[in-house]
């Protein structure tokens, strides 16, 4: 060590929750002893703001250049505690916490003594990382102004729009020959009966007028390097021609697939059962009377919950246990897309819609309530005994329990079923391999935090929105698409993010370039290079997490992560172990 | 089995003053209604909807028993006309619409 260190201890009493099982006084006078602890003392709550005030005094009138929070888990207050540092002037990574509750108190609440004993040995081992800190700054990344949104339904439209107005310059990728998504073949849509190809329409037409943004239709992201504020995506062209975008930014906005009934689900295959969009485009079709096969249709059977909702069974193996959100309503809007048509056209036509629970939330319930007060009836039944169709007389027969008649079964003649279908993840091989974003179990990709974090994912600079997350109505899909757009525009419009330094590092001496922590690195953060005539290893600064997977794979002990430096982890167990080592 | 009645079911739409498919079957009409017939008046309502002829003939006795005190009607949340619709079903039956003679 080159100079003594002027370290500060600040044990937490945390109103009790540390203090009523361990003695922190105790705590804090057995650790006045340690080398380089100037100050070391409690406070009822070190995160309250006199406390703060009173350690920034401190650390400033002792010229402390080491500080130890012994409180609670890092995970709640490191960044209060690095920003407090940083008023004292102090640098952040001069400061290490101790969790003195979650690892100590609470998991000791009936032994003070041993509790004690256990707080001053973490508080020593933190204090003697503190002795081998030095200061560090945060690794500075330039940010480059341009965005690839991956899908152009609505979500993907809405946010390219939305991010061409920050002032962005936005990619857009549309695997498939025209823009749209699903809205484009969703006809009429509720709650606010808005027609879904013309909201296609005008999202598009806005797309054309920007000249900030670009759209590639038959086109494939199909590979990514570079990190968070400066990628370099490759896009193929209908199957053959390559272009290379440098973007800060991706939003993927993928979308779902609709659930596909197995073959003799609900009638599936049979004639006269469809889905809600053959429905909703059987509606648009003509002029003439509702028919089916050149029937004039006078029943229709809805039965909702098709390919969500479900338990594990033989004949489903892989549930989908989620509701798909969109379908209770967008059924419920369709049947008043049918009374509509029941009353212009004077075709008198049954409607009989069999659910296991309305989940019409919010202000959604008004489709629910007008479909109801139009003549739709509703019949509940039981998942244990859903619905069958079979077919009888030339028409459809579905044969239900209906909860309210109870143990009778009931008898529907229908000329149509209409499956209410929900939402899967889309199958996309290509782009999960370009990407690697993780995914829920259900297959939809999957946010940092669903409530704190909805549209941002492991992957730093690649956010997810719309039906890509999870199941969504059209509202919802844009809503988290904006959101995108929000943490992408925080993101770009700075210039420039900064990054945590606590990563690793290689001693180019010891290194003889065997590859092994490139094959362990999951963020491909090691690259080769040469030093002088030497073959060795780098680390990308951008890319790395310090997440240590390299450390132990280096045969020659080359690699360090800084903050968690082998000569800080022995120092620890040295002093958390101090009394047997000098027994 | 009971049989859903295609024709019958087009009927009760037709029929003046019916709205029992507002019902959501919350079920507190049929907790408060002082004559404690646990036919009356969703499960009622729901057989008539269906246009189950034979169901809605075997409750005639319960039908006519309705007190039309709207103890139920007060309390639906579902603004279910009730007494106006046991009114309507009398007069279908009476108008032998349920298949009577
Ligand atoms: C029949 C039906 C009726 C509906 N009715 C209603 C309603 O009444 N009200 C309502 O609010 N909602 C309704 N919805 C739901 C609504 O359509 C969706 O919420 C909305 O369309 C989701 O938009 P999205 O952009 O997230 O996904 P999508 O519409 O699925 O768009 C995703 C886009 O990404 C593209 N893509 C996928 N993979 C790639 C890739 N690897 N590379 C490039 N591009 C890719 C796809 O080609 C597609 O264009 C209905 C849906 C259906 C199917
Ligand atoms: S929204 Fe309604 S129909 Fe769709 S899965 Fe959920 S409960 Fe079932
Ligand atoms: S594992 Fe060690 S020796 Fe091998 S390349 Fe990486 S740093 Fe060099
Ligand atoms: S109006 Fe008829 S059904 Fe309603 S509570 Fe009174 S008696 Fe019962
Ligand atoms: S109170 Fe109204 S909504 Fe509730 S079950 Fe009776 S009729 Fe239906």
């Amino acid at each position: 060590m080159a100079h003594k260190r002027r370290i500060g201890v600040y044990i937490c009493h945390c109103g009790g929750n540390i203090s009523d099982h361990v003695n922190v006084k105790e705590v804090a006078e057995a650790l006045l002893d340690e080398p380089g602890v100037e100050i070391s003392r409690t406070h009822m709550f070190n995160c309250s703001d006199a406390s703060q005030q009173e350690m920034v005094d401190e650390i400033k009138e002792e010229n402390l250049d080491g500080l130890v929070i012994a409180s609670c888990s890092p995970k709640l207050h490191l960044f209060t505690f690095r920003a407090m540092a940083e008023r004292a002037g102090l640098n952040p990574y001069q400061y290490v916490h101790v969790n003195l509750r979650e690892q100590c108190s609470w998991a000791h609440t009936g032994d003070k003594v041993g509790a004690t004993e256990k707080g001053i040995n973490l508080t020593r081992a933190g204090v003697a990382k503190c002795a081998l800190t030095h200061p560090l700054t945060a690794i500075r990344i330039e940010t480059q102004p341009r965005v690839l949104v991956v899908g152009a339904g609505v979500a993907g439209m809405r946010a390219a729009i939305s991010l061409a107005g920050m002032g962005l310059s936005v990619f857009i990728v549309e695997r498939g020959n025209e823009p749209g998504g699903w809205a484009s073949q969703a006809g009429r849509m509720g709650p606010d009966d808005r027609y879904g190809p013309e909201v296609v329409a005008n999202l598009l037409a806005q797309i054309r007028n920007h000249e900030n943004i670009i759209l590639y239709t038959s086109a494939e992201l199909t590979a990514k390097s570079g990190h968070i504020g400066d990628f370099t995506a490759t896009v193929r062209l209908r199957g053959e021609e390559d272009v290379s975008l440098n973007v800060g930014a991706i939003v993927v906005t993928t979308g779902f697939t609709p659930y596909e009934p197995e073959d003799g689900e609900y009638g599936w295959g049979k004639p006269g059962v469809v889905t809600l969009k053959d429905f909703r485009q059987m509606l648009e079709a003509g002029d003439g009377p509702l028919t089916y096969n050149g029937i004039p249709v006078r029943d229709v059977g809805f039965i909702y919950c098709v390919g969500s909702r479900q338990t594990k069974g033989d004949t489903c193996p892989e549930p989908n246990t989620y509701c798909s959100r969109f379908c209770c309503m967008a059924t419920a809007f369709s049947a008043s897309l049918l009374h509509e048509f029941e009353k212009e056209s004077g075709q008198t036509i049954n409607q009989y819609h069999l659910y296991r629970d309305v989940r019409t939330y919010g202000h959604l319930e008004a489709v629910y309530t007008n479909a109801r007060a139009d003549g739709a009836l509703f019949l509940r039944w039981d998942p244990k005994e859903p619905p069958r169709v079979e077919q009888s007389n030339g028409r459809l027969a579905i044969k239900v329990k209906d909860t309210l008649l109870g143990d009778e079964e009931l008898e529907l003649g229908v000329d149509l079923v209409v499956l209410a279908t929900g939402m899967t993840a889309r199958k996309n091989d290509t782009l999960n391999n370009v990407l690697k974003i993780p995914e829920s179990k259900d297959g939809f990709y999957n946010e940092i935090h669903i409530k704190l974090r909805p549209v941002e994912t492991a992957i730093d600079g690649v956010f997810i929105a719309g039906t890509a997350q999870g199941p969504k109505n059209l509202a919802e899909s844009v809503a988290s698409a904006l959101a995108a757009v929000v943490k992408t525009g925080g993101l770009l419009k700075k210039g420039y993010v900064n990054l945590e330094p606590l990563i690793a590092e290689i001693d180019t001496d010891k290194c003889v370039w065997c590859n092994e922590c490139l094959k362990a690195c999951p963020y491909g953060a090691i690259e080769r290079v040469l030093c002088g005539d030497k073959e060795v290893a780098m680390v990308i600064d951008s890319s790395c997490k310090g997440e240590g997977a390299c450390v132990p794979v280096c045969p020659q002990d080359a690699i360090d992560i800084e903050g968690f430096r082998d000569n800080q982890i022995m120092a620890m167990i040295d002093a958390s172990l101090k009394e047997l080592v000098a027994a | 089995m009971l049989r859903a009645s295609s024709e019958l079911a087009a009927r009760m739409k037709e029929a003046e003053g019916f709205n029992a498919w507002a019902c959501f079957h919350c079920g507190t009409c049929t907790a408060l209604c002082p004559l404690g017939y646990e036919i009356l008046p969703r499960k009622l309502f729901r057989e008539a909807m269906l246009g189950l002829e034979d169901r809605v003939r075997a409750s005639i006795p319960q039908i006519f028993s309705c007190l039309l005190c709207r103890m139920c009607e007060e309390n639906c949340p579902a603004e279910v006309h009730i007494a106006e619709n046991i009114r309507t079903l009398r007069y279908l039956i009476n108008r032998q619409e349920f298949g009577l003679k």
